[in-house]
């Protein structure tokens, strides 16, 4: 029965999970209040920007992807918040639908470019990282824009400071998007469409599933929510900054390879990358809570990836 | 190539010249961009200098195209196992920050830490091999985590930059006199022509192209899978020895790049990412094109801030064309 229940995929998130709570009874014996529910809590909230990169990242996973803009769209995503709404509320809707449209459309391009002109995921994404690099770069000049209220609408702050029913609205979102994103792939055509092409893109086409227009929604997926991190970030530190998006790349990988997504597509659930995400962030607070100097945290942080992927992250059949 | 063709007498050898072709398309494109490269420079230099480029500029081209040269290079040789190394930036550092901290020598010492940075280098590419070969991991996933380890052990070494390479080990390995570098081209040629010939070199392109297959024709696929990722990390040593010579200093994070670009550059250069085409020759050319592009964006005018967009734009373009190109290629044979 619980043999039937825990299959290699729950197991494995499982095992995420239970990777997260260890480290915060260790962080708890390091640091007293660390696991106290302030902690928890804000810990969950930066983990909660790792989630939703993670979201995309999972799509694209799931077809055997990989989504490298993720760092520059987040930072565009950021920036565009902050420049078109001015700072004020009453231009806050506007600024939101266009920064999320923009993730969505330039996540349509990298769709595109790989599912009609044939260009290996690495390459394209990696490019496309490479042009919204400059094009943020330039078109706010660097950033030098100081008497442009370059901050972000109060609402979209209280979004992720002020509570409701005891947890930042932030969380209540990530929430509803675990929801929605487990149940859009595990209850829906489109969520079986997309784990068919990501176990065999020649017989889901053979099968009548459209790959390309698949593949173009969940880049475009990818880049909403790298989008939409970028305006948590920006609610979270009130400004943006050049650069910030660049730790979300390889976090959000682990993060999703952790929780059980298999690397190479088909297999694996957003729930999973969620526990990596918190896993992860748990991980880096507790080297923090060591007063752990940076080189010794990014030793560690590579010795507890590859332990965890020692641990279930195997191939079965070995060449 | 119609005219090619037709010279050679018996049908076996035009199979076999059309087969050479259809194997090398990548190669034969990447040294057309080069050349359109090279004389897109030419051009724009001059209409923005009034002259054209003499020695100086060539020198400069060469020591700063060596890191990436053999990053490419480093990539190279585990992309074609069908793998892929992000942790050649984090090598890179790590040799780089050694090579600063040890080399301030007497020559003796100089030349036996250089060595040293060599297995170091190949050491770290060791691990990563014996993780992906019997660890049974992804590659990608192995050398995302040891590139973090990498970089922190680089930091540890070298926690600011600084340090110092003594003279003479620039001038062998990036004399800002004269365009010495030049020679590494045809050792690179070289080397890479020996390895394609050794029992490893041709394991290494069978199980690029099917493990399975490579298995049962009794090649060890763990054995070549751990050298590959070996002699990739021997690589990345030299492009972190080649870095410190350029800039006559380490830095614990200045490889950091060169993880990407190595992947650039060895795209550019005909190697498929998935497994089993390409070659190391070709990655040094599209090192080299990665940096003249670079060149050609400067003397461009265009605003700086936007060098990665045309980057960016550049490295789709040339892929696509690649991709239409050798699929006509090969549909015509």
């Amino acid at each position: 029965m619980i043999g039937k229940l825990l299959t290699r995929d729950r197991r494995r998130i499982l095992y995420a999970f239970i990777a997260g709570i260890v480290l915060f009874a260790i962080g708890q014996a390091v640091r007293p209040g660390f696991a106290s529910f302030d902690g928890i809590r804000s810990i969950l909230v930066v983990a909660s920007f790792v989630g939703l990169v993670a979201a995309g990242q999972t799509f694209v996973i799931l077809i055997g992807g990989i989504d490298l803009s993720v760092p520059w769209v987040l930072n565009a995503g950021a920036i565009l918040m902050v420049t078109s709404s001015l700072g004020s509320d009453a231009r806050a809707i506007p600024a939101l639908a266009l920064t999320l449209g923009m993730g969505a459309l330039v996540g349509a391009l990298n769709g595109a470019g790989i599912a009609l002109l044939g260009i290996p995921a690495v390459v394209m994404t990696l490019a496309m990282n490479g042009i919204m690099q400059g094009l943020t770069l330039g078109l706010s000049g660097g950033m030098t824009c100081t008497n442009c209220g370059a901050y972000a609408p109060p609402i979209v702050q209280a979004a992720v400071h002020s509570r409701f029913l005891g947890l930042p609205i932030v969380l209540w979102l990530w929430l509803g998007i675990i929801i929605i994103v487990s149940f859009v792939l595990g209850a829906t055509r489109f969520g079986r469409s997309t784990y068919t092409v990501g176990n065999n893109a020649r017989a889901s086409h053979l099968a009548g599933i459209n790959v390309s227009v698949v593949t173009i929604v969940l880049y475009a997926l990818s880049g909403l929510f790298a989008a939409l991190a970028g305006i948590m970030l920006v609610g979270f530190g009130g400004q943006a900054a050049l650069g910030m998006g660049e730790p979300y790349l390889f976090q959000s990988i682990a993060a999703v390879v952790i929780g059980g997504v298999y690397i190479l597509g088909g297999r694996g659930h957003y729930l999973g990358s969620v526990a990596g995400a918190i896993s992860l962030t748990v991980l880096v607070s507790v080297l923090l809570a060591f007063n752990m100097p940076d080189y010794g945290r990014s030793i560690i942080y590579g010795v507890v990836i590859l332990a965890l992927l020692l641990l279930y992250g195997r191939e079965e059949d070995s060449a | 190539m119609p005219e090619q063709t037709v010279l050679m007498p018996s049908g076996v050898r035009r199979g076999r010249m059309s087969h050479a072709l259809v194997q090398n398309v990548g190669l034969v494109l990447v040294i057309s961009l080069l050349s359109a490269c090279i004389i897109g420079y030419c051009v724009i230099y001059y209409i923005a200098q009034h002259r054209f480029p003499g020695g100086f500029e060539l020198t400069s081209t060469l020591d700063n195209t060596m890191p990436l040269a053999f990053a490419a290079l480093a990539q190279t040789f585990v992309v074609l196992t069908r793998g892929i190394d992000l942790s050649v930036g984090g090598v890179i550092d790590l040799t780089n920050a050694v090579a600063a901290q040890t080399l301030n020598g007497p020559p003796l010492q100089t030349a036996l830490w250089t060595v040293a940075i060599l297995l170091i280098g190949g050491a770290c590419g060791l691990v990563n091999g014996v993780l992906v070969a019997v660890g049974r991991l992804q590659p990608i996933l192995v050398t995302l985590a040891t590139l973090s380890i990498f970089q922190g052990i680089a930091i540890r070494v070298l926690p600011q930059p600084g340090g110092a390479i003594p003279p003479g080990f620039t001038s062998v390995l990036a004399n800002p006199n004269y365009p010495t570098s030049l020679l590494y081209i045809p050792l690179i040629g070289i080397i890479w022509a020996i390895f394609r010939r050794t029992r490893l070199g041709v394991s290494v392109y069978a199980v690029g192209n099917d493990a399975t297959a490579a298995s049962s024709h009794g090649i060890s696929v763990k054995r070549t899978v751990i050298l590959a990722y070996t002699l990739g990390g021997v690589a990345s040593a030299m492009a972190g020895l080649f870095l410190a010579a350029n800039a006559t200093a380490g830095d614990a994070t200045t490889g950091d790049t060169y993880t990407l670009t190595s992947i650039v550059a060895a795209v550019l250069g005909g190697v498929s990412l998935f497994g089993g085409r390409g070659s190391g020759l070709g990655a040094l050319f599209g090192a080299f094109v990665t940096v003249m592009v670079v060149n050609i964006l400067f003397f461009s005018h265009i605003d700086p801030l936007y060098q990665t967009f045309y980057e960016g734009l550049f490295l789709l373009a040339a892929v696509v064309s690649a991709n239409m190109i050798g699929s006509f290629v090969r549909r015509r044979r």
